[in-house]
């Protein structure tokens, strides 16, 4: 799973069934039929980094903040890209890290959707705070947590 | 309680200035770091309203994701303008949950412990302050029933 930088032929990875904003946006089984697909947009400045993973999906470095050197995680994969999840959560942290020379990484997590946590564990990041009503998911609002890791003196 | 007023954004960044060491971190922005006009495009970026009430500035951030919840923030430890702008959005916007992202130390949380939210978690090294990163804890007051 290498990560490459987003070209203009890549907007076709940009949506999928998950829920906007997710740390890790796995497609879900139950996508209401009419819901339009979330949806990132091409980065328009360098206040954020988009990489695509070819033919699988993106990964958003997103509010990325210099002086404080952290940035939001986003990704999002395409139905039947979803192996090899441990790979591509090392590289979203050694890209984060040593490419951006971030200092934390942090992102949304919503539990109603059944994430992936064992993903998220093995690449370092930790559960950290739980803000209820966040989002709203399958007909109400319910929880969203944010999860992080920060990278090793 | 002195009167509460709205703030047009580039007063509200002058306000922030003024407010010292408690105007960091409100709302995300820091009058250390921005300047006035970099202060004033963040806070209408994410479609902030800032208040005065004598000393005090408050404000609150609607969450685009779920319009019924708000995020706060107030500069001192008095916690009767967080009522205000609590009884507002709740009346007014049909706000239901409220979250505060408060940096550790900061005067401010004692406000909002006052007003009843509770501690949901703390993120680690989520700012960098003084030569140092520093912690920032997250507040939350979940579920007021919608009054209509």
């Amino acid at each position: 799973m290498m990560l490459r930088g987003y070209r203009s032929g890549d907007h076709g990875l940009l949506n999928g069934p998950w829920p906007p904003g997710e740390l890790l946006g796995l497609p879900l089984a139950e996508w209401p039929a009419l819901a339009e697909p979330a949806s990132v947009r091409p980065p328009t400045d360098d206040s954020e980094e988009l990489c695509v993973v070819p033919g699988a999906g993106f990964v958003r470095y997103a509010e990325i903040d210099w002086v404080h050197r952290r940035a939001r995680v986003e990704i999002g994969l395409r139905p039947g890209h979803t192996e090899a999840l441990d790979l591509l959560m090392k590289s979203v942290t050694t890209h984060g890290f040593l490419g951006l020379n971030l200092h934390r990484l942090h992102g949304w997590v919503t539990p109603a959707a059944n994430p992936a946590t064992g993903a998220l564990e093995s690449a370092g990041f930790r559960r950290e705070a739980s803000v209820p009503g966040n989002t709203w998911f399958d007909g109400r609002p319910v929880e969203r947590e944010i999860w992080a890791v920060v990278r090793d003196a | 309680m002195p009167e509460i007023q709205l703030l047009r954004a580039s007063a509200a960044a002058s306000g922030l200035r003024g407010a010292k060491a408690e105007g960091r971190g409100f709302l995300g922005v820091d009058p250390v770091t921005q300047n006035d006009a970099l202060l004033a495009r963040e806070l209408t970026r994410q479609g902030a309203q800032v208040y005065r009430a004598g000393d005090t500035l408050v404000g609150y951030a609607p969450n685009h994701e779920q319009p019924r919840q708000a995020f706060l923030a107030s500069t001192s430890a008095d916690p009767e303008p967080i009522r205000a702008v609590l009884a507002f959005l709740s009346t007014y916007q049909r706000c239901t949950s409220f979250v505060a992202m408060v940096p550790a130390g900061a005067e401010a949380a004692k406000a909002f412990a006052g007003c009843g939210f509770e501690q949901t978690g703390v993120l680690r090294d989520h700012r960098y302050q003084s030569g140092g990163y520093q912690d920032v804890l997250v507040l939350a007051k979940g579920e007021v029933p919608c009054p209509s």
